[in-house]
């Protein structure tokens, strides 16, 4: 009689373990549009890891779709959509370090006109 | 009993398929530890908490999943799962916050530049204001004299010979120099007057004077000078500056004069 709880927790686990998941339809279009959105800003697969990162993993989760291994579909999709988040957000974090260096440009020329005229 | 033989193999049998999933243990180990402390560095930055909350509540979501799972058996994937997914939010706030931290300072840079680019434009206006008194003073310092008509210059001297109306070339600098304070007065006007010494006679002379007060007026015309600011006047040999018994007197009388109007553009009357 001891041993039924145990028997209960690992029965318990395994079925989690073991129990077919869902075909994660939605979350492959949630990693489709991530994608898209960060090619939109700009994100180039050839110098942003980050991207190439996703694209390989969305290219497995199709390849896991087919054969019905819906889990490892839904681990590489959600993995895929962060990296394709991550990819448009350092997109943008350099587009803005650039409008900083511009203005840092122009207002050091401004200074040192000021400084001549004055 | 042998119910109980059935229980424990099938115990065993599920726990060795929960060891399978537990190779890589020390794999799922190090991502913890490393999503973790990217976490805590994230959640510890006051600057990533006000700019991007969210992505750090996912972290901590993502992570505490991660660490429950960790306790089970046979979720080695999910636990580095997780903890990557912990790692990628971590990651993306602190990207987000640079953004926006960025933004901020770009604002400000704004500003300071508006205020450098009004300043730099105050400071070239001050310098052509500064220039303009500067040329008035010199105009002044040019043989001007304040008398009732106004301030008059004398291009006088050697700038005419004798019956002649062709400005000498030793006029151009200072018929340049009456260009430029023309133009930095935009609203005085001139009045030029030609005089003549009284070699021939009172006729010839009156169109003498006007032919040489209409040549420095077409000159200053050509260098841009509105023509409608400018009024002409031959005087003949009447009012000489200086006697015209001698040679350096009669060249003296030789000579046109500019009369200014004030700032407003008032000019005083005609001789």
């Amino acid at each position: 009689m001891t041993i039924r709880p145990l028997f209960t927790a690992l029965a318990v686990l395994a079925l989690a373990g073991c129990a077919t998941d869902p075909a994660p339809n939605e979350q492959l279009r949630l990693t489709e549009r991530a994608l898209d959105q960060a090619k939109a800003v700009g994100a180039n697969a050839d110098d942003m890891p980050e991207l190439k990162q996703a694209e390989n993993k969305l290219a497995r989760a199709q390849a896991d779709m087919v054969e019905e291994s819906y889990k490892d579909a839904r681990i590489q999709a959600e993995q895929a959509e962060l990296d394709a988040r991550l990819a448009e957000a350092r997109v943008l974090t350099q587009k803005s370090q650039e409008q900083l260096n511009v203005l840092n440009t122009r207002i050091t020329r401004l200074r040192k006109q000021l400084a001549e005229a004055q | 009993m042998s119910l109980k033989s059935s229980v424990f193999s099938s115990a065993v049998l599920l726990g060795s398929i929960s060891l399978a999933g537990c190779v890589g243990h020390h794999a799922n180990e190090l991502a913890m530890q490393q999503a973790n402390s990217d976490f805590q560095a994230v959640k510890e930055d006051s600057n990533v908490l006000r700019i991007a909350p969210k992505d750090v509540i996912r972290a901590g979501e993502s992570l505490a999943r991660a660490d429950r799972l960790s306790s089970y058996w046979g979720s080695g994937q999910d636990v580095e799962h997780y903890a990557y997914l912990s790692q990628r939010y971590s990651e993306i706030a602190r990207e987000h916050t640079q953004k926006v931290l960025n933004e901020e300072r770009a604002a400000k840079l704004d500003l300071e530049r508006q205020r450098l680019q009004l300043a730099l434009r105050e400071a070239k206006l001050l310098s052509v204001q500064q220039q303009g008194k500067w040329l008035e003073e010199q105009i002044i310092s040019l043989a001007t004299t304040q008398t009732d008509r106004g301030l008059v210059m004398t291009l006088g001297d050697v700038l005419f010979d004798t019956g002649e109306a062709d400005l000498k070339n030793s006029a151009n600098r200072t018929v340049l120099k009456l260009v430029q304070f023309l133009q930095l007065n935009p609203k005085r006007i001139v009045r030029i007057e030609g005089y003549t010494d009284n070699t021939g006679g009172t006729e010839d002379n009156l169109a003498l004077s006007l032919t040489r007060a209409q040549t420095v007026a077409d000159m200053l015309a050509d260098l841009g000078i509105d023509e409608k600011r400018i009024q002409v006047a031959g005087y003949g040999d009447q009012y000489p500056v200086d006697v015209n018994a001698t040679e350096r007197g009669r060249a003296q009388n030789r000579r046109v004069e500019i009369v200014f109007s004030d700032e407003k553009g008032r000019l005083g009357a005609a001789r």
